[in-house]
């Protein structure tokens, strides 16, 4: 409470408001640092630079290797030339997946990062320096975060199946394309035979690998076949569900893979006359959820930016869909009073320790939903009453008055906000 | 309204900078990767203006920043509001409302008048103020050692004695700023951009021309360890403790007998703190004001030109007649930007990013540098430095000792008044032994670790012939500045390094310019009023106008001078503070409860005594 005692001492003590601005300051805010999000951030940087330092090695008429692992690593030269891009391509999905939390993108990145420093310790030089650095930042960070990342990947058995077959299809083609090699022309080897699955399959087709027997040829209309119907497939699998979740999304519906992402966000049950206001104060300062089963409003909101799931606020399932469990606050402020106490109810069953401040629209309501479960009833037409006083009484000094009811009524629902209230209580 | 306001234009400035950052970055970082294609494309002064701008909106989008334990600050935004939207004359007379008339005007009027006169007569105003710098140095020498020499016993005796145990601001007030910060913010602010130019530079210009105390001839292998020491020597223990013997006393007086927080308060034992109101106080703080801005504005005009001028001498970028003024200008607007932001935000950040780029550099150095030699030489030349402390110390023969340590003295307390009143500003909550600790020990460890690393590692490489670092500064007049352009280049992932150096340059140029204005703007306050935003940026104003004059008119180094000269002066006061602080602490520690670091040390062994007088006969044996 340093702020409190400085502001006191003002007239003697000023270079305190300069040199002791808050009660503690720490060289970096690790917090701000070490975790999920920044993890993600820089495993983004990684790609772009590893794409950057790719290209840049591509561009040279001779890789350079000299490197310290320059004469341990087989094929240095072919793996100098194509890492950096050939490893960006796969980051970047791997990047995309971090960013949904997802367990096997952190597995992905694991691998890929210590594959990817070989690069720079393979060619030695200095413009890829900055590559090795910031790998070596990242992959710690990753480690250190390895339990933030543990989403399962939640594939549905459709598309599990078609990726099954594509697999199937390949091995199929590898496989017996090896097996009839000497019924091929130009195909001798694994490396040829997994070439010419894919460009068969791509329906490529150059050609310089062509059946010769009628075995031979059936064998490659059945590769055709399987292959690009199971490719079809699998795309329409894996992309449709994404297409999906967007329209969703448009119409004011989070879907459950979205929700699942919540966490330490303030659920708002219901819409009624304060709920645009308090999104005003609240939005920018943490996740919301707002739970309504008005349609109109939900449309309006997600307009807005502002998540909504349209289902009704007094049912527990909707609220375990809202992740009332891990949220951070519940806020009801709804217009009718008994839906209200519902909601209350509703909210505490699914988290009996979540803070839940509630709205009263009629004074003779908050004992009730006092009483129900609510750590908090703020009661409208009181503090209306109550401001318009205060007004009438003290016109010069407007706004503190308000100021005052404001910040203790909204900030008490944040749970940092005891400073905050602390400052305006102090500052009447 | 106001705050919504503040923090709109500040998250816009925000953004805008960090567009500016990712820009300026993508484009260096292409021509870092495909020098080839757009090397040649655009002209090396693009280059330098990009590869400058990507420094200096990647500082400022740290300074804009909010900070993220505290609200933005409703008072101030809207102060700053005011400023902006009141009238030309209603500014400036709120400013001088709050500032108080001498110590605002005294320096305002002697770099007009020293300006007036240097640019009407240069010639005899350098031949007079070089004339006066000669002969204080050479009649004040020997106070200045013993001053220096004193200074650090006394360190000494803080650390070790029970004095040592007393907490500033009372045994129950808990340090705001953790270790890490407040080393970072102590050393950061306390040291400019000289540590990076004579890193390499000052162990060489002893190797050319050795010291007398040491009597070896110059180039020779005995030259290399005399050089060493003297780098060692003039960075070491010695330079910080001119700054804690006036932090010091500064803080005791503040923090525990509730002094106003300027540079005055050094005279509370013998004014009394109601006694400071009067002119002696007054011109101790002008003075004060002088120093700083004097020092630091001809510090930012001279390392501009050396930037510019390693530069050229590296990449044969000509820097032309607008070169250092935009330089300055853009320097100017990042220190700024970070005094007004406020320590917690700017300052800090930008102090933090120095101390780890410092690490960083030592550490690749130390990886890519001749690691045997250092890994031989270094301690060695600790050793000579400890067991030849005291009598370089008092060493005062020649004109060598008064053109290298007494001038180095006078230069360090001359910016002691900001670096001490600054260390003390951010002492609440410490002992005085951590505060000696801080100031002197762990920073000098730090300047010292870098003089042995980059001075032994540029010794090993004229030594050996591997380059010519020597030739390239004889070639530019024997400016230190290019010293490590040369160098650097000799060695691996020089391009590395070279960009490292010159982002180090900047950094430390800016953490010691926006302490100094944060400071400048406190000591030119009225007493109980804190600096507003516009004062601070109004003084970082007037230090950037001071090293542009500098640059514009010339007579860079003259003005040094003068406000080196303001060292002497502050090394007497140090003096006079020291024996009020001992008396003080004599007076009101006594009875306390204090117990010194020794004493502890010998508490937490109980068993080895118990166990000596328990088994004497193992011992006679």
């Amino acid at each position: 409470m340093i702020v409190v005692d400085s502001r006191d001492e003002a007239g003697e003590r000023p270079f305190e408001e300069v040199f002791y601005p808050t009660d503690r300051v720490p060289f970096v805010e690790w917090r701000e640092f070490s975790g999920a999000k920044p993890t993600v951030a820089l495993t983004a940087a990684v790609t772009v630079l590893a794409f950057v330092t790719g290209l840049s090695n591509l561009s040279q008429a001779q890789p350079v290797v000299a490197g310290p692992l320059a004469g341990v690593l087989p094929m240095a030269e072919t793996f100098v030339r194509f890492a950096g891009v050939l490893f960006a391509f796969p980051l970047g999905i791997v990047t995309f997946g971090l960013r949904r939390r997802k367990r096997l993108a952190w597995l992905a990145a694991t691998a890929l990062l210590p594959g990817l420093a070989l690069l720079p310790l393979t060619t030695g030089r200095t413009t890829e320096i900055p590559l090795l650095l910031l790998i070596l930042v990242t992959f710690p960070l990753l480690v250190w975060n390895r339990e933030r990342f543990e989403q399962t990947l939640d594939l549905s058995s459709f598309q599990i199946a078609s990726l099954t077959s594509i697999l199937g299809v390949g091995l199929y083609g590898t496989v017996g394309s090896y097996g009839l090699r000497g019924q091929f022309i130009g195909l001798d080897g694994w490396g040829d035979a997994i070439y010419y699955v894919i460009v068969t399959i791509a329906t490529v087709g150059y050609g310089d690998i062509t059946p010769t027997t009628a075995e031979a040829k059936l064998f490659s209309l059945s590769v055709i076949l399987f292959g690009t119907g199971a490719f079809t497939v699998a795309i329409g699998a894996l992309i449709g569900p994404a297409i999906e979740s967007r329209m969703a999304a448009a119409f004011g519906t989070m879907t459950a893979s979205e929700l699942s992402l919540l966490e330490d966000h303030v659920v708002v049950l219901g819409y009624g006359d304060v709920t645009e206001s308090f999104l005003e104060r609240v939005g920018d300062e943490t996740d919301l959820v707002v739970v309504t089963p008005d349609a109109d409003a939900a449309s309006r909101l997600t307009d807005q930016g502002i998540e909504v799931l349209t289902d009704d606020a007094t049912d527990e399932s909707a609220l375990e869909d809202a992740r009332v469990d891990v949220a951070s606050g519940v806020a009801v402020a709804g217009d009718d009073d008994a839906e209200n106490v519902l909601a209350v109810l509703a909210a505490r069953n699914v988290n009996p320790d979540v803070r839940i401040v509630a709205v009263a629209n009629e004074e003779t309501h908050v004992g009730k939903l006092d009483a129900v479960g609510a750590d908090e009833v703020i009661d409208l037409r009181a503090i209306g009453g109550q401001l318009l006083g205060a007004s009438v009484l003290n016109g010069s000094a407007d706004g503190t008055a308000r100021d005052d009811l404001l910040g203790v009524s909204v900030t008490g629902d944040r749970s940092d906000g005891s400073d905050d209230a602390a400052r305006n209580a102090e500052g009447t | 309204m106001s705050t919504t306001d503040g923090t709109g234009s500040q998250q816009m400035l925000a953004s805008a900078l960090l567009l500016a950052f990712v820009g300026s970055g993508g484009v260096v970082l292409v021509g870092f990767f495909f020098p080839s294609f757009v090397g040649q494309a655009l002209g090396g002064q693009t280059w330098l203006v990009l590869a400058l701008v990507f420094f200096g909106s990647g500082l400022g989008y740290l300074a804009a920043l909010p900070y993220e334990r505290i609200r933005p600050d409703v008072s101030s935004e809207s102060s700053l509001l005011r400023i902006r939207r009141g009238s030309v004359r209603a500014v400036l007379s709120d400013i001088v409302s709050v500032h108080d008339p001498v110590t605002l005007g005294l320096p305002i009027l002697v770099f007009t008048l020293y300006f007036g006169f240097q640019f009407t007569f240069p010639g005899t105003t350098a031949a007079v103020v070089d004339g006066l710098t000669n002969s204080v140095l050479r009649g004040l020498g020997p106070v200045l050692l013993g001053t220096v020499l004193l200074s650090v016993g006394y360190c000494a005796v803080l650390l070790f004695s029970a004095w040592g145990d007393v907490k500033l601001g009372g045994e129950d007030v808990e340090p705001t700023y953790t270790y890490p910060t407040y080393f970072a913010l102590v050393f950061t602010a306390g040291i400019a951009a000289g540590i990076v130019f004579w890193g390499p530079a000052e162990a060489l210009f002893h190797y050319r021309q050795p010291p007398p105390y040491f009597d070896v001839a110059a180039g020779s292998e005995a030259a290399i360890g005399a050089a060493l020491v003297y780098a060692l020597f003039h960075w070491g223990i010695s330079a910080w403790s001119a700054y804690a013997v006036v932090g010091i006393p500064i803080a005791y007086f503040v923090f525990e007998r509730g002094a106003p927080l300027r540079v005055s308060a050094i005279l509370t034992p013998f004014l009394g703190v109601d006694g400071l109101d009067s002119s002696w106080s007054r011109l101790v703080d002008t003075l004060a004001v002088f120093a700083t801005i004097g020092g630091v504005a001809t510090s930012i005009a001279l390392v501009s030109q050396q930037f510019l001028a390693g530069v050229e001498y590296q990449w044969g970028v000509p820097p032309g007649g607008l070169g250092p003024v935009l330089f300055v200008g853009g320097l100017a607007a990042v220190y700024v930007l970070s005094a007004v932001s406020g320590l917690h935000r700017g300052i800090r950040r930008i102090a933090g990013l120095t101390v780890v780029l410092f690490g960083l550099f030592a550490l690749l150095l130390l990886v890519v540098g001749p690691r045997s030699f250092i890994a031989e030489r270094a301690p060695t030349a600790l050793g000579a430095y400890v067991v030849n402390f005291v009598p370089m110390s008092l060493y005062a023969t020649g004109s060598w000792v008064t053109e290298w340590t007494v001038w180095n003295w006078a230069w360090w307390f001359s910016w002691a008044p900001f670096a001490g009143m600054f260390l003390a500003a951010l002492s609440r909550g410490r002992r005085l032994r951590t505060v000696a600790f801080t100031s002197v020990v762990a920073t000098s460890a730090a300047t010292g670790v870098w003089f042995l690393v980059f001075g032994g590692t540029s010794l090993s490489i004229q030594h050996s012939g591997r380059a010519d670092v020597l030739a390239a500064i004889a070639e530019r007049g024997g400016s230190e500045a290019v010293a490590g352009f040369p160098l650097l280049s000799a060695l691996p992932l020089g391009d590395l390094l070279l960009f490292l150096f010159l982002a180090l340059i900047v950094v430390f140029m800016v953490t010691s310019a926006d302490t100094s204005t944060l400071i400048a703007a406190i000591l030119a306050s009225r007493r109980g009023v804190a600096p507003s935003r516009g004062s601070i940026a109004i003084w970082g104003a007037f230090q950037a106008a001071v090293a542009l004059a500098v640059l514009l008119v010339g007579g860079a180094e003259t003005l040094q001078a003068l406000a080196v000269l303001t060292g002497a002066p502050f090394a007497i006061l140090a003096l006079l503070s020291l024996s009020g602080l001992s008396l003080a602490l004599y007076r009101e520690e006594r009875g306390q409860d204090h117990t010194s670091i020794v004493r502890q040390a010998f508490d937490r062994l109980p068993e080895v005594q118990t166990h000596h007088d328990v088994e004497p006969p193992d011992r006679k044996q």
